[in-house]
């Protein structure tokens, strides 16, 4: 009997032995499992900004060369009596293609001196003409004078062309390879930070292509979503947290502002076309009608995220107030919100890096146009970072992806800089 | 007067008012004798009073004035018109007086109207600026009297302070409506331009019809596709690649957040949570340019070295990356659900010997299983409404098909490219992207409406 | 109690900024239109901005159709003052712009545009005939007996045993394009004249009923074609009109794919799809030699050359329309036309030939240069 009750037991305890270790195999591999859902989504992380950094990062830099420019009247076709407009008006391309031609008179056929010309950025006639209007004593000389390359030719110096394709399968031509050859060899070119791209507005050519039409339209939109979503947003967070009575038509409000945050955004691109466009003709492309539909989609995170703040207020202060004989209206505004507000502010930001990425509604609007000048107002054709981005990713032209990934580059820049700022704001609050 | 001008002399009216409210009381109270502790209500709340007088009376009389303006000139100078042409079509008449405004403005093309219309215009313009000379007076009268008034007003038993929060408390209501408001807003004008649409293309074709091949004529003597609207091939679509996404989000996402809340440190959850949480801050068309760029032709060269035909513009592809962007969605709600879940009944698996497995796996997750489902519907109704992935990344042709690697479209895809470029309203083809909007507002709305309720219901039973 | 004071001045700027919208005034030259235009509106453009006092036009890119729809709208300024265009504009669309006010309108010609028939320079390049791309892609085609019948033809091989046995995915734009309208005309016209019963029907008078209803009972078409078509021209319809309703009609079977109106999206999607044909502009082919190659068309390869002498098949003017009554009132409409009419842009060596666009000769430039400067008066009868 002892015996026995001995064996089974000692058959259970051999059943349970390996049944733990089954089942601590089990939880093993069920942490294994967390552990590369985790590890998962970090190489999905690192994969996307390593894509974007590595295609971005040359778009930084830019190619010069150096040429020695002849400024010769009669290829600017301006005569010594020229006035100040005359030679604003003059051929700048001229003169840098006769100068080409002098450096490289092996160009000889239509074809190679259209190649011979395309190593140059079309840009550089405006820079030269700037030159030439600060310093009109330029005129009949000879200068060395660094101009920016073309941006297929600057991919070639940034050994993006390999020369082992086939000449028909790459843009850049075997002669023109040559002579960018022979000007690495003499030191005539030169690579620089690329200032362009941040002092100018977009272009068809990428190395004239710049963001700051872009930014400054990013900035009047949110300057508009700002100005409509957060006193109207805190408003109503304080109204709904301090003032409002329950009955429907609170929890109407309240059900309501829950189901806007979750409406797509596109929803409200076909709002802003139909109601602000169309019925009230506000202008096409402008960041005013950008900034009004930014504002609603941001509306509910910001009353959502106030009232949380305004909650988060301890009732002690509304006793305190109320109790020397403050009114309600004077105890929220002189007691409650400031408290509150860095808790406010947050989600105000983070409202803002949401509008800051919007792409989707403003394409309902009108703002995928091509503009090039820098708007000077809210009713001015603009377009934004994350529009630009959408418009040059959608280019042909192999030098915009890489200005498209350098604007990504950027558009993140100013959203890891909110969220800082969102995330420094909330540190102080809660030593308070 | 311009509007703009009429707004600033407003500010300095209201400004001006406040002051003469505030002096006059301090006057009001000396007089009396007993200083500022007569008053019922600080200096300033007479001042407030007496600015709010002056603003909003006027700024109502603005805003009705400019709104009504133009109806009330169209009427009353078609009233003026020769009966024949009062006779003529609403929309001839518009004409009409569209080219009669163009005249009263300077000129219209070089065109000469007849002498009717001419007199007319001239009529239009005297009235129109009559009009506006009216409404500025008008305007600022108000205000000056609205804050004369106030000012008049100011005694020391006047309740300026509740007078005041009064005000201050409507404004207040006022800012929480707009939420309700901007809904109204996107149903009447997403659920008119549909009805349009509807009076062409009957409900159950657009419902049931198995062809999408909206590109129709925009002319008459144009030959194009017939212009079908069968909208099943653009839901199969949507919800083949949301399927995708929900598929790599789902187990990533709440695999992390069973990891993180039951397993990691409280520094490795600091750490990891926020990083994992960079992703649901990148801007969307971000996660466009990678789908289309790097995602697609990699998940195509895949395909091809093992033999499989897949699209330029797979399924696989826009869903991959949607789904990367929903993980941290889908992390935090779980996140919050199984904390939500009270540490009772952990303890309880736990003491009984089950393993931190076993009693995530057999008593946590049932436990949570609602609220977590919850959490997939809100972010299936985020998949759903995604923008611009698709549109960079998924293809443009409907075709109804349930295979991820074959290219399909999806109904925000067809909202952009039906709007973006050609708008006119009155083809079907552009109302044909409203009637995709309420679609998708209707169903986005009816997935967070179940998915709040579950998530609520799913708190009550834990409080 | 400051902070509600700044409040107030913020609520109040807000509102005045919104109100002064209506106010004011549009300073840029607004275009729309064809997206085979806009790759050279947008150069001269800025060029144009860069090198004047004026302001930068906006261009956005919206079709031909969509663009002259705009354009015909009425005046003002949220209105376009200029339209490009990759046709000629249509009577009915002259006739809506008369209508609504819009009566002086400027027609430039500007160039000449091929239409590449084209795919990714990793597949063998094409060799076809206007009368295969007719029958790889109308809606319908004669089968064996002579009836039209809903297209059968699933891959090129199908078509014509000489071609490839891939799958037939052609990708070209939608109605409101210039392209499309163009392609039509043109290609699938062409080729549809290649089946001898439907050229005969092309040639049919108005007059000549029974012979038009017989030709179509022939082809199997249903007569109520033909009553549709009465009631909607409100007079007989011409046999050149039937013709047009059963060649222009594209299938709609997913083998044409309609891809929006942007060129550039079409090039990247048949670098990534080597079986996949797109039909876009000569000038998009030009840019693109490294990434897809042009399909040899009727025994013609498109060059710059065998579009300007005429040889290829597929090819088309371009054109922009500039609304006279805002030249003047919108400053730098008239500027930004001569720009894009001088020499330097459109002459041989100017900057838009070197980016596909094909040059007027030398009479048609001098005469469109002239008409810019004197803003002569479209009359289309």
């Amino acid at each position: 009997m002892n015996n026995m009750s001995k064996q089974s037991h000692y058959k259970t305890t051999t059943a349970i032995q390996a049944s733990l270790k089954k089942r601590y195999a089990t939880e093993r591999r069920f942490q294994w499992y967390g552990r590369l859902a985790v590890l998962t989504g970090f190489i999905f992380l690192f994969i996307l900004l390593a894509d974007i950094v590595s295609k971005g990062t040359p778009a930084f830099t830019q190619h010069f060369i150096k040429v020695d420019v002849i400024f010769d009247r009669e290829k600017l076709g301006i005569d010594s009596s020229a006035t100040p407009t005359e030679i604003a008006h003059a051929d700048y391309s001229a003169a840098i293609k006769s100068s080409l031609r002098t450096m490289f008179p092996d160009a000889s056929t239509r074809g190679e001196k259209k190649s011979l010309y395309r190593l140059i950025s079309v840009g550089a006639q405006y820079s030269l003409r700037d030159m030439v209007i600060d310093n009109p004593a330029l005129i009949g000389t000879t200068r060395e004078i660094w101009l920016p390359a073309h941006s297929e030719a600057g991919s070639y110096l940034k050994n993006q062309v390999s020369k082992d394709l086939p000449e028909s399968e790459r843009k850049i031509k075997d002669i023109q390879i040559k002579w960018l050859d022979t000007l690495v060899e003499e030191g005539r070119t030169e690579s620089r930070f690329n200032r362009t791209f941040f002092t100018s507005g977009d272009s068809r050519e990428p190395e004239m292509a710049g963001i700051k039409a872009a930014l400054y339209g990013s900035f009047y939109t949110l300057l508009v979503t700002f100005l409509l979503a957060f006193p109207i947003g805190v408003m109503a967070a304080v109204y709904l947290e301090e003032f409002a009575p329950r009955n429907r038509l609170t929890d109407l409000i309240e059900i309501n502002i829950n189901n806007l945050a979750a409406v797509p955004s596109i929803v409200f691109g076909l709002l802003g076309l139909a109601v602000f466009i169309n019925f009230f003709e506000l202008p096409r492309s402008a960041p005013l009608v950008g900034g009004i539909v930014l504002a609603l989609i941001t509306l509910p995170t910001i009353i959502i995220t106030s009232r949380a703040a305004i909650g988060a207020v301890s009732p002690s202060i509304h006793q305190a107030a109320m109790g020397v004989g403050a009114s309600k209206l004077q105890t929220v505004v002189h007691h409650v919100l400031p408290v509150a507000m860095p808790g406010i502010l947050t989600g105000s930001i983070i409202g803002m890096a949401q509008a800051l990425g919007e792409t989707a509604p403003l394409l309902m609007i009108g703002m995928v146009a091509f503009i090039m000048d820098v708007p000077g107002g809210v009713t001015d054709p603009s377009t934004v970072l994350p529009v630009q981005i959408f418009l040059w990713a959608d280019s042909p032209e192999r030098g915009f992806t890489e200005k498209t990934s350098a604007a990504i580059m950027v558009l993140m820049g100013f959203l890891v800089l909110m969220n800082a700022l969102a995330v420094f704001l909330r540190k102080r609050f809660e030593l308070k | 007067m311009q509007t703009t001008t009429i707004f600033l002399t407003l500010l300095a009216l209201c400004v001006l008012s406040f002051f003469m409210g505030r002096n006059r009381s301090r006057v009001v109270a000396m007089r009396l004798g007993g200083g500022l502790a007569s008053l019922h209500s600080l200096p300033q709340h007479y001042g407030y009073m007496a600015a709010m007088w002056a603003a909003i009376p006027a700024l109502f009389l603005l805003v009705l004035w400019s709104g009504f303006e133009s109806t009330i000139l169209y009427k009353l100078v078609v009233a003026q018109l020769p009966q024949s042409i009062q006779d003529m079509p609403t929309s001839e008449l518009g004409l009409y007086y569209n080219q009669l405004q163009g005249f009263a403005q300077g000129g219209f093309g070089g065109t000469e109207g007849d002498p009717a219309q001419v007199a007319a215009s001239e009529h239009y313009r005297v009235l129109a600026s009559s009009s506006s000379q009216l409404k500025a007076a008008m305007v600022l009268i108000v205000a000056v009297l609205g804050g004369l008034l106030a000012v008049r007003r100011v005694t020391p038993l006047l309740r300026a302070r509740n007078h005041v929060e009064k005000i201050f408390e409507w404004i207040l209501f006022g800012s929480s409506l707009v939420a309700v408001l901007t809904t109204l807003g996107i149903i009447l004008s997403i659920l008119f331009e549909a009805i349009r649409f509807f009076k062409v293309i009957p409900l159950q074709d657009f419902l049931f019809g198995l062809q999408w091949s909206p590109q129709m004529a925009i002319r008459a003597d144009q030959v194009a596709a017939s212009g079908s609207f069968g909208f099943l091939p653009l839901l199969v679509g949507t919800l083949l690649i949301s399927t995708v996404a929900l598929l790599i989000a789902v187990p990533v996402g709440l695999m992390s957040a069973i990891y993180l809340s039951e397993y990691a440190s409280r520094r490795f959850r600091a750490v990891t949570k926020p990083v994992l949480e960079i992703l649901a801050g990148v801007p969307t068309v971000v996660y466009g340019f990678f789908a289309a760029l790097t995602v697609a032709p990699f998940i195509r060269e895949l395909g091809e070295s093992v033999g499989l035909s897949v699209a330029s513009e797979s399924a696989m592809a826009a869903g991959l990356v949607m789904g990367i962007m929903i993980i941290p969605f889908v992390m935090s709600l779980s996140d919050d659900i199984i904390n939500a879940v009270p540490d009772s009944l952990r303890e309880a698996s736990l003491g009984m010997g089950a393993t931190m497995s076993e009693t995530i796996r057999k008593v946590v997750m049932p436990a949570a299983l609602p609220g977590i489902v919850g959490g997939i519907l809100l972010a299936a109704s985020r998949a759903i409404g995604e923008t611009m992935i698709v549109v960079m990344a998924a293809g443009l042709s409907a075709k109804l098909t349930i295979n991820p690697l074959e290219a399909v479209t999806t109904i925000t895809v067809q909202i952009v490219s039906l709007l973006v470029g050609d708008q006119e309203f009155d083809n079907p083809k552009t109302l044909a992207a409203f009637a995709l909007g309420l679609v998708l507002f209707f169903v986005t709305l009816l997935l967070n409406v179940v998915a709040l309720y579950v998530v609520r219901k799913y708190r009550e039973q834990y409080e | 109690m400051k902070n509600c004071l700044i409040g107030a001045v913020v609520a109040f700027a807000t509102f005045g900024s919104i109100h002064s919208v209506q106010a004011a005034s549009r300073d840029s030259v607004s275009i729309v239109g064809s997206s085979t235009v806009y790759p050279f509106a947008t150069v001269v453009a800025e060029r144009f901005g860069r090198s004047t006092d004026f302001k930068t036009p906006t261009i956005e890119s919206t079709g031909t159709g969509g663009g002259l729809k705009l354009f015909c709208s009425g005046l003002g300024t949220n209105t376009p003052d200029i339209t490009n265009a990759s046709r000629r504009i249509k009577m009915s669309e002259y006739d809506n712009c008369q209508t609504n006010g819009v009566t002086d309108i400027v027609e430039v010609l500007v160039g000449y545009d091929g239409i590449a028939i084209a795919s990714s320079t990793e597949s063998a390049q094409l060799e076809i005939s206007l009368n295969d791309v007719y029958l790889a892609l109308a809606k319908d085609v004669p089968d064996a007996d002579g009836k039209l019948v809903a297209n059968p033809n699933i891959t090129w091989k199908d078509v014509n045993p000489l071609l490839p046995p891939t799958k037939i995915e052609v990708l070209g734009p939608p109605p409101t394009s210039g392209t499309r309208d163009a392609f039509v005309e043109l290609a699938m016209a062409g080729g549809a004249k290649g089946v001898p019963d439907l050229k005969e029907l092309s040639g049919l008078g108005a007059d000549q009923v029974d012979e038009i209803k017989a030709m179509m009972v022939k082809l199997g078409v249903p007569l109520g074609v033909y009553e549709a078509l009465a009631e909607r021209k409100g007079k007989a319809p011409k046999g050149k009109d039937v013709f047009t309703t059963l060649a222009y009609a594209i299938r709609e079977d997913g083998a044409f794919i309609e891809a929006g109106e942007n060129d550039n999206l079409i090039v990247q999607k048949l670098q990534a799809n080597p079986d996949a044909v797109g039909i876009f502009g000569f000038s998009f082919l030009d840019e693109n030699r490294d990434k897809v190659q042009g399909a040899i068309v009727d025994g013609v390869v498109p060059t710059f050359d065998s579009i300007a002498g005429g040889e290829y098949p597929v090819s088309r003017p371009l054109y922009f329309y500039i609304k006279g009554a805002h030249v003047g009132k919108i400053p730098g409409i008239q500027e930004y036309a001569i720009e894009f009419t001088s020499l330097k842009a459109m002459g041989e060596d100017g900057y838009l030939p070197e980016r596909g666009l094909i040059p007027l000769s030398g009479a048609e430039f001098i005469q469109i240069q002239d008409d810019v400067k004197t803003l002569k008066r479209l009359e289309l009868q």
